[in-house]
């Protein structure tokens, strides 16, 4: 960790909203909700090694927390997102649980499963949950007040994820993650850092979940939170570099702003254009930056200079 | 730590200085956006892409009735520029095109912007700035009843429930001894209208042996069709959306079920959607449906209203099919649009165009032959007129209006 980054990335954040337009506030706040939740993936996918294609549940259930409070029981919307956090983390901990069983394309899949069955739930409980029609929040807010709520919580969170990675348990994750026969060897509880790594990562995705609902004028609908919201979350992490705190502002800005910016591009702007575009720099980074943004910025990183010499009787 | 508390420090710090400017940024206050000495610039937010993008048409010919009115000289000497954004019918995405439509374009008003879940989504934001949020393209019925909470939105269609409503009244008249069976989309959607049935049926909803509903997200609709059939129902009424609706009938007819009448709602009655049920195997001869729309391509194409739609989309919009009655629908909207714009004056305020939109009483050319626009200041339904239909003429086919004109459908 190093300050002068730092400084530089919170003085441009602290500028930003008396240089911009309310318009573009609303926007950055989007970049900072896709910050926290790729952070979450990150810590999952980059730092323990569990892969999830189901990120987008546990922001319906953070969303819906936020939502729900706000309107049944009139809650304060900032005092909802600790509550979101708290039960992301309990229902992150329970998908954990059956995780532990599976690994790989299984992860994979049984999470893609979690992105599509949980906004039907919505559906299905409808009195409770509002069906297709969603639930509105009891008030809403400005772009200012989602500007600073929004990327405090990026700060936060980017303060607990580093606080969290850097000890113990960041090096049990790791540990799991470079080769779970070696970690348990070295005394690495397996379930316990596994279901600990997908309870934390789910905290960090409901709070974004609970910031989407803020940001879309106080409105949870099944809509939001579909399979294409976890898509786009991974490839957020894909772009930011697994492994990485530091590509995932590049990652949440890539997610955040290509939707709102590609219209205005001519060629891009088309109806099906978009889309092109979008998944032809998908493809671009995984063939030039296979570690995303993350791991370009390693290449010039300093690094020790190893030279093998070549033994001349061999040759 | 101690580096990690600086951080903190300054994030605090920064959200106060944040925090003071909060009035500064939103005191300014301007006088009509989106009106300038030559233009009027409205937009609107579709499904251009996604599940939904069928309705592309309905902005497609929008544009194409804007286009016709820019070349007759435009809305007391300005023309029209609407901006059509994709929000791929996913409220999340809406909320952000909306913001931009009206911060970064400043437009005068939303037009038309399409789906219930995405209005509801942008509802209070457009009512708390003030901007109006007309003519959406949704049949829900909270538009016109909630008119005194939020006084910038007005629907345009007649609504969902009092649709349902003419099927139980005309069931109750025509067939009093019918055995019903009722499809519905398990949804807001599917149950007001399945609601409104009831309430049309009045004593007679005890006719209802069997209700079968199924989830939006399941494209099959087999299990209940069969489940209908087994409770020995002999009139089918279907509640869901196209593509649902499409498999009913070919389902239906596919089991060997035969009702001696089948009902359809208003959206899933797309000429279209009928032609191709009846490729697929569908006996879709007899079925019946309501319209508010001129029959520009069939019965009404002698009137003047269809000799309009046919030369406005043969030369701006030569893509799309008259016998989409989506089409005719955008159309319809668009001239709502212009004649409220028209009717705000020279200089066009927002409060003026609600002010037009909540006044109408006109006889525009792409509704039925003999119904009529109307809203006052209590009445926020601007179409509530519906006429039955019946299909004749399998994949060739056409509807055939019969009988008369309800009026105050909600």
């Amino acid at each position: 960790m190093k300050l002068v980054p730092i400084g530089v990335v919170v003085a441009v954040l602290v500028a930003l909203p008396f240089l911009i337009s309310g318009y573009h506030q609303g926007l950055a706040t989007y970049v900072a909700i896709y910050f926290i939740a790729i952070l979450g993936l990150n810590i999952l996918t980059g730092y323990t090694g569990q892969i999830s294609i189901g990120h987008g549940a546990f922001m319906a259930i953070g969303g819906y927390t936020t939502v729900l409070l706000s309107a049944d029981q009139h809650w304060n919307l900032l005092a909802t997102l600790p509550a979101s956090l708290g039960i992301s983390f309990v229902c992150g901990l329970i998908v954990g649980v059956p995780a532990l069983r599976l690994s790989g394309v299984y992860l994979a899949l049984a999470t893609f499963a979690l992105a599509v069955s949980v906004p039907q739930f919505p559906l299905k409980f409808s009195k409770f949950l509002g069906g297709s029609n969603g639930i509105h929040a009891a008030q809403t807010k400005s772009h200012l007040w989602l500007y600073v709520v929004g990327w405090s919580c990026s700060a936060l969170a980017f303060a607990a994820a580093w606080l969290l990675l850097r000890g113990r348990i960041g090096r049990a994750f790791r540990a799991v993650r470079d080769s779970e026969l070696a970690a348990v060897s070295s005394g690495v509880s397996l379930p316990i850092y596994k279901t600990l790594a997908f309870g934390v990562s789910a905290a960090f995705a409901g709070v974004a979940g609970s910031l989407l609902v803020l940001v879309t004028n106080g409105y949870a609908q099944p809509g939001e939170f579909g399979v294409l919201l976890s898509l786009e979350i991974l490839i957020g992490a894909a772009v930011a570099g697994l492994g990485s705190l530091w590509g995932v502002i590049v990652g949440a800005v890539f997610i955040g702003l290509l939707p709102s910016v590609a219209p205005d591009v001519p060629l891009i702007g088309s109806a099906h254009g978009q889309d092109v575009v979008f998944g032809l720099i998908v493809v671009l980074i995984m063939l030039l930056l296979p570690n995303g943004f993350a791991g370009f910025l390693r290449r010039f990183e300093p690094r020790v200079k190893t030279t093998i010499k070549s033994d001349p009787k061999t040759s | 730590m101690g580096m990690n508390r600086r951080v903190l420090a300054v994030l605090a710090g920064a959200a106060i200085v944040a925090g003071i400017a909060v009035t500064a940024a939103f005191g300014a206050h301007r006088a009509t956006p989106g009106v300038s000495a030559s233009t009027i610039t409205i937009g609107g937010t579709f499904p251009l892409t996604g599940p939904a993008s069928l309705y592309k048409t309905i902005p497609a010919a929008e544009s194409a009735y804007f286009a016709y009115v820019n070349d007759h000289g435009g809305v007391n000497g300005r023309k029209i520029d609407f901006k059509v954004l994709d929000d791929g019918y996913d409220p999340s995405k809406t909320v952000p095109l909306t913001q931009q439509l009206v911060e970064q374009d400043k437009v005068f008003a939303i037009f038309g912007s399409l789906g219930t879940a995405p209005n509801l989504s942008i509802w209070s934001y457009l009512n708390t700035h003030k901007v109006p949020q007309v003519l959406v393209a949704t049949g829900d019925s909270y538009w016109g009843f909630s008119h005194k909470a939020y006084p910038w939105t007005i629907g345009y269609q007649p609504d969902y429930p009092g649709e349902a409503k003419i099927y139980g009244q005309y069931l109750d008249a025509n067939m009093p001894t019918a055995k019903i069976g009722v499809l519905y989309q398990n949804d807001a959607y599917g149950k007001n209208y399945y609601a409104g049935l009831r309430v049309g049926l009045g004593a007679k909803k005890s006719n209802i042996v069997s209700a079968q509903s199924y989830d939006a997200s399941s494209t099959s609709v087999v299990q209940q069709v069969l489940a209908l059939k087994a409770s020995g129902a002999n009139v089918f009424v279907v509640f869901a959306l196209p593509t649902q609706t499409i498999g009913a009938l070919v389902t239906a007819t596919k089991v060997g079920w035969t009702p001696n009448a089948t009902i359809i709602n208003n959206v899933s009655a797309n000429p279209v959607f009928l032609k191709i049920a009846a490729a697929n195997g569908g006996n879709v001869d007899g079925v019946l449906s309501t319209n508010y729309l001129n029959l520009v391509t069939t019965t009404d194409k002698n009137t003047a209203g269809a000799k309009l739609a046919t030369a406005i989309i043969s030369k701006y919009a030569s893509a799309l099919d008259l016998n989409d009655s989506n089409v005719v629908y955008g159309l319809g909207a668009a001239w709502t649009m212009t004649y409220a714009l028209k009717k705000a004056g020279k200089n066009p305020t927002r409060a003026g165009l609600m002010k037009a939109l909540k006044s109408l009483n006109v006889a525009d050319p792409f509704s039925y032959p003999g119904m009529k626009l109307q809203t006052s200041a209590t009445d926020n339904f601007p179409s509530e007129q519906l006429v039955f239909i019946k299909w004749g003429g399998g994949a060739a086919g056409q509807w055939a209006p019969f009988g008369k004109i309800y009026n105050h459908v909600r």
